[in-house]
């Protein structure tokens, strides 16, 4: 029954909901539609594309369906997955030195303000310079082998960890150094206490970003510079005019970016606890 | 048909919070309580005793879990609610004008009147010759009074306080604490305000309710016996402090009981680590 209000007055009433009186449903109820739909939208998008090709609006001379890809000869031969293998390799190699030069040069110019002054614009200014336009300078520097490729997505990679450590490292609050200052902490117990856990939380959002944009660069030198891996495998799906074969190697880089950004994900929550779970895009 | 006498009314409201897992904690309540219109109410109780969960429920941005809150107010008006936070309310993005034009704009108040009521309150709160500057670069009690030009800018039928003055130093405080009386005695209009202070309690309110530990309920609502308006002297009074003693012996019954849980539930804790 409604209450009668007064025309001058009106009535704002503040009453549970069902997230409220019984939060339990409503997580389980909210976590069910979640999950539904991470799958769903994917799902009917690849029945979509399958419907597509049975009902011919799509050109299978070009093009491939989801189910060719899945079911594709290409898939279990076991020269595939070494195609595979040896992009996961250059993936990782590139991932790891790029990593690990940014965190370094990004810790050094966050806590050392010459330093900082020293590189900040030079590596801005490199920073914009599109990497792939690099390869030539990189086959003279590096010869033919894997080190060029490999050297392209470390060089990525850095550009991305570089800039997320060196702001975390200058965002630590200031509180948490004093705090630390005042117990005559010394530059190295700073850093190990409380700069570099401080900053760790941000340090993995710029890794998550660069675990994509590794993938991405791999597939990149690969259609150009390579004569195997994944990236290979597209460009001789085109030129052979193979599509399955190029859908194939669209799909295994779409999954391994997925994997990858994944576990870093996870390798950050295992390192992290104390943070909150970041906010950036990903899937979930 | 129930005659709307009251300005808010709380009936049998509790509020529950869960995490993720099985544990429960009762934050608050059943809690009882009726605020009639222009009358200037405060929430004292001991940590964690809901009564700033209870002023979320009153602002609408959290619901109860049981019962219900029922406001009434002038229908047609953009802002009949508004809340001063203890901090991080203000904008660090936004000058001090902007802040204080913050509500207005939301409220979809026109530009040149907005303005006006703007410069009004920079005016009134003393902080003309900041208009142009970022809350980043003024002081804590600064920030708070463009926290409270920015409230009371929409002109809200409803001052909700979220201790606000709780990370003052003592001077400014009371400073103001007396600037708060001041505008409240000039355009009343009625306010729930928390706090942990039982003296800004009695200066400021009609009323003192004074909450149990966790889940809070009322244990003692008390009319403030000083007569308006009230100047700042009255904090020297001796029936004051008298009555200030009386609200205490209350209040610190209630912290004991908050203290004993927290150590019961630490000494748990602490077994169960061992363990």
């Amino acid at each position: 029954m409604k209450d009668e209000v007064k025309t001058d007055r009106e009535l704002l009433s503040r009453l549970p909901t069902l997230a409220d009186s019984n939060p339990r449903k409503y997580n389980k109820r909210r976590k069910l539609i979640e999950t539904g739909l991470a799958v769903g939208v994917p799902a009917s998008l690849i029945a979509l594309w399958q419907l597509g090709f049975h009902y011919e609006w799509i050109d299978n001379r070009f093009y491939a369906s989801p189910w060719e890809i899945v079911t594709s000869k290409k898939l279990r031969e076991a020269e595939l997955w070494s195609e595979l293998w040896t992009s996961v390799q250059r993936m990782l190699k590139g991932f790891f030195a790029g990593s690990f030069l940014g965190i370094l040069l990004g810790v050094l110019m966050g806590v050392s303000r010459l330093i900082r002054a020293a590189l900040d614009s030079l590596l801005t200014a490199l920073y914009t310079v599109p990497k792939l336009a690099l390869i030539p300078v990189f086959v003279t520097l590096f010869g033919f082998g894997d080190l060029p490729r490999i050297a392209l997505i470390a060089v990525t990679v850095f550009f991305f960890v570089w800039i997320s450590t060196m702001s975390a490292i200058m965002g630590v609050e200031d509180g948490y150094r004093e705090a630390a200052l005042s117990f005559g902490a010394s530059k190295w117990q700073i850093f190990r206490h409380v700069l570099f856990p401080g900053a760790l939380p941000q340090i993995f959002v710029g890794l998550r970003i660069a675990a994509g944009v590794a993938v991405l660069i791999l597939i990149g030198v690969e259609l150009v510079l390579a004569s195997d891996g994944l990236g290979a495998l597209i460009e001789k799906g085109r030129t052979l005019f193979l599509p399955e074969l190029t859908y194939v190697g669209i799909a295994l880089s779409a999954l391994l970016g997925l994997t990858f950004t994944y576990l870093v994900r996870i390798l950050g929550r295992a390192l992290v606890p104390w943070a909150p779970e970041d906010q950036t895009p990903n899937q979930n | 048909m129930r005659e709307i006498s009251h300005k808010i009314e709380a009936r049998g409201v509790e509020k529950v919070f869960s995490a993720d897992s099985e544990d429960e904690v009762q934050a608050l309540g059943p809690l009882d309580l009726q605020i009639q219109d222009g009358e200037f109410v405060c929430l004292v109780g001991p940590s964690g005793c809901g009564k700033s969960t209870f002023l979320r429920i009153v602002a609408g941005l959290l619901n109860p879990t049981v019962g219900q809150v029922d406001i009434t107010i002038k229908p047609d008006k953009p802002s009949p609610i508004s809340m001063v936070f203890q901090d991080y309310g203000i904008y660090p993005w936004k000058t001090v004008e902007g802040n204080i034009r913050f509500g207005l704009e939301i409220s979809g108040i026109p530009k040149s009147e907005a303005k006006e009521i703007t410069e009004h309150w920079l005016e009134r709160m003393d902080l003309k010759a900041f208009a142009g500057a970022y809350p980043d670069t003024l002081s804590g009690g600064m920030r708070q009074r463009v926290a409270i030009a920015r409230a009371l800018a929409v002109e809200p039928e409803i001052l909700l306080m979220d201790e606000p003055f709780a990370a003052l130093d003592a001077q400014l405080r009371q400073l103001l604490q007396d600037e708060l009386l001041t505008i409240w005695q000039n355009e009343q209009r009625t306010v729930l305000f928390v706090t942990h202070s039982l003296e800004e309690a009695i200066v400021l309110g009609d009323r003192v309710i004074v909450m149990s530990a966790r889940p809070g309920k009322v244990v003692l609502d008390q009319k403030v016996p000083f007569e308006r308006p009230r100047s700042p002297e009255l904090r020297t009074q001796s029936d004051f402090n008298e009555f200030k003693n009386e609200l205490w012996i209350c209040l610190k019954g209630e912290v004991e009981h908050y203290l004993e849980r927290i150590n019961s539930v630490e000494k748990k804790i602490g077994n169960n680590n061992e363990g």
